[in-house]
């Protein structure tokens, strides 16, 4: 040829044109959608809730219940009607929506009625039942996503505790505006202990905010039942496995999240070891460091060296 | 050239030393990861020595070597013939000044010290201060239980507080302090192995006792050694891996007694 190539000589351009492509396009588009529509039925064994919550479904996907339960168990309804133009046909046979915090305790109770039980002696319940928000099931558990408390990526797990009652509990604006006296510092004291700093830096998990505290139990440390009455601390830390034998113990002494302090003629003796080290560390640090630095300049002198 | 070799610790002393340091090493190891349990290096520290366990018994065991070195080097001094040239005096004081001034070339004499310099004295008696401290508050930190019978939790907090700070001062003594002055700045100082010192460094080092040890000199008690010349090759590179180590030792040092200071000025002071 040799000649200038223009586009309609160009032998694809030729098979695919401008109006082929498009009727292709809108072909594939029409088949990716039957087929997308097919892969979601078939992946959410029918859930027919799946069309409009579909991010609440793949969440529950992931979660222990998945197995045994479907949405109907907890939110009721009737999942073999065909949801797939509005959910008011789910909604007839007692359908319940979004559950208020104090619903849920009923709501697992279906299933979980020795938990359920245990937890609504607890303050948390008893506080939620006065109106005033505080933790339930869901808030430690997770919502639709609930795992098992073996599954290290358990908000429940034993090394993830911790953080998930601090997300409450270190949280000042939550605490202050329903203020029961509560103070903040609960998590950055625990982690000044060995309980923390063990399991933290690789090691066993010691104690957790619930092995001392209880789990569903959680009781004001003035409930005589409480785990952390005065009255009962032996026990709870000599628990089988922890202290055991914990018995003529100073426990009276003092508490564990606080700092306890001794006072040597009216001056707090933590407050004078700190002190003392502050200006030995500062001193050493410039005696040692001033030293060497003045060892080494000394060096570039030729003839002071040997 | 042939020269003189003095004897500067017994065999019984450079046991005791090499103990104590290794003790000492194990401890801080062992130790510091879990003062800083959130760091990088700590989960990383803990897990070479294998485990969490494995870190609680080897921190155990030294403990109990160092104390029981410890309790070993004040019988030891008991038994032994007294010795004060350990102790600080007057010549102190006035070595420390010339040594400032021959720094800061305010003179060009360097100071004539004796068998012992005003820095190894400090380090020796900081660190009988440090054991007795670190002795103490460890066994009342170990079986927490056990001492809260005997005295309120408070006190033992307070062990709590007593061991960290004295850790890091401890630490920064030895690793840095003492570690530049007798390993670095002498390399390749051997005298902790063979317990020799040779004459070159006898004159420079320590004047005083040297002409001393050359006026009543017993002639038994010297041997002459070839001196030998090191291969500066080895003696290169054995700087730059010491350099790389000291300098790795002196930011994880400073950046965990900055991180301790900040807290604490926080805490108490403002």
């Amino acid at each position: 040829m040799g000649g200038i190539i223009t586009d309609r000589d160009n032998k694809w351009y030729q098979i695919f044109n401008i109006r082929k492509l498009t009727l292709i396009f809108i072909f594939l588009l029409l088949l990716s959608i039957n087929n997308s529509i097919a892969a979601e039925q078939s992946g959410t064994g029918d859930i027919s809730c799946y069309h409009c919550h579909s991010r609440l479904v793949s969440d529950f996907q992931k979660s222990v219940h998945f197995d045994k339960n479907t949405c109907a168990d907890c939110h009721g309804g009737d999942l073999n009607i065909s949801g797939s133009l509005v959910s008011i046909n789910v909604m007839h046979a007692n359908f319940t929506g979004k559950p208020t915090a104090v619903n849920i305790a009923d709501f697992c109770a279906k299933c979980h009625p020795g938990s359920s039980g245990v937890y609504e002696e607890s303050i948390h319940w008893q506080k939620l039942k006065e109106d005033r928000p505080a933790a339930s099931c869901t808030d430690c558990h997770g919502i639709h996503n609930i795992l098992s408390s073996k599954d290290p990526n358990s908000s429940t797990f034993p090394q993830n505790i911790a953080e998930t009652c601090a997300k409450c509990h270190e949280n000042q604006t939550r605490m202050q505006a329903l203020y029961y006296g509560i103070k903040t510092d609960r998590f950055d004291t625990y982690k000044k202990s060995y309980h923390y700093k063990s399991y933290k830096s690789g090691g066993g998990v010691i104690a957790t905010c619930s092995d001392c505290h209880e789990n569903h139990d959680t009781r004001i440390a003035s409930d005589p039942k409480s785990a952390i009455n005065p009255a009962n601390l032996i026990t709870t830390c000599g628990k089988k496995g922890c202290h055991e034998g914990a018995g003529n113990v100073f426990l009276s002494g003092g508490k564990i999240h606080e700092e306890q302090s001794v006072y040597l003629l009216s001056f707090d003796a933590k407050r004078i070891v700190t002190i003392f080290y502050i200006i030995m560390i500062l001193f050493e640090l410039t005696f040692t460091f001033g030293l060497i630095f003045l060892g080494i300049t000394s060096k570039f002198d030729i003839k002071r060296r040997h | 050239m042939v020269e003189l070799i003095f004897k500067r610790f017994t065999l019984n002393q450079r046991i005791q030393h090499i103990l104590f340091f290794t003790s000492f090493i194990l401890l801080a190891y062992t130790g510091f990861p879990l003062k800083f349990p959130e760091s990088w290096w700590s989960s990383w520290m803990i897990a070479s020595v294998g485990g969490f366990d494995n870190r609680t018994l080897i921190h155990h065991l030294s403990g109990l070597v160092m104390i029981g070195v410890s309790v070993y080097h004040v019988v030891y001094h008991i038994l032994e013939k007294p010795r004060y040239d350990v102790l600080f005096n007057l010549k102190d004081i006035d070595d420390f000044k010339q040594q400032m001034k021959y720094f800061l070339r305010y003179s060009d004499e360097h100071p004539k010290y004796g068998r012992y310099t005003f820095k190894q004295k400090v380090e020796y008696f900081g660190a009988g201060f440090g054991a007795v401290v670190m002795g103490f508050s460890g066994l009342l930190m170990w079986q927490p239980f056990e001492a809260m019978k005997y005295f309120p939790i408070g006190l033992i907090q307070i062990a709590g507080l007593f061991h960290t700070w004295e850790a890091v001062l401890a630490s920064i003594a030895v690793f840095i302090g003492h570690f530049y002055d007798e390993h670095f700045d002498k390399f390749l100082n051997m005298s902790w192995w063979t317990g020799n010192i040779p004459e070159e460094e006898m004159k420079h080092e320590h004047p005083l006792e040297y002409e001393e040890a050359m006026k009543n000199r017993p002639t038994g008690n010297m041997e002459h050694l070839e001196h030998k010349e090191n291969n500066i090759l080895i003696t290169g590179f054995g700087k730059i891996v010491f350099t790389l180590i000291f300098i790795a030792i002196c930011s994880w040092l400073v950046w965990m007694s900055y991180t301790i200071l900040y807290e604490a000025i926080v805490n108490y002071i403002l």
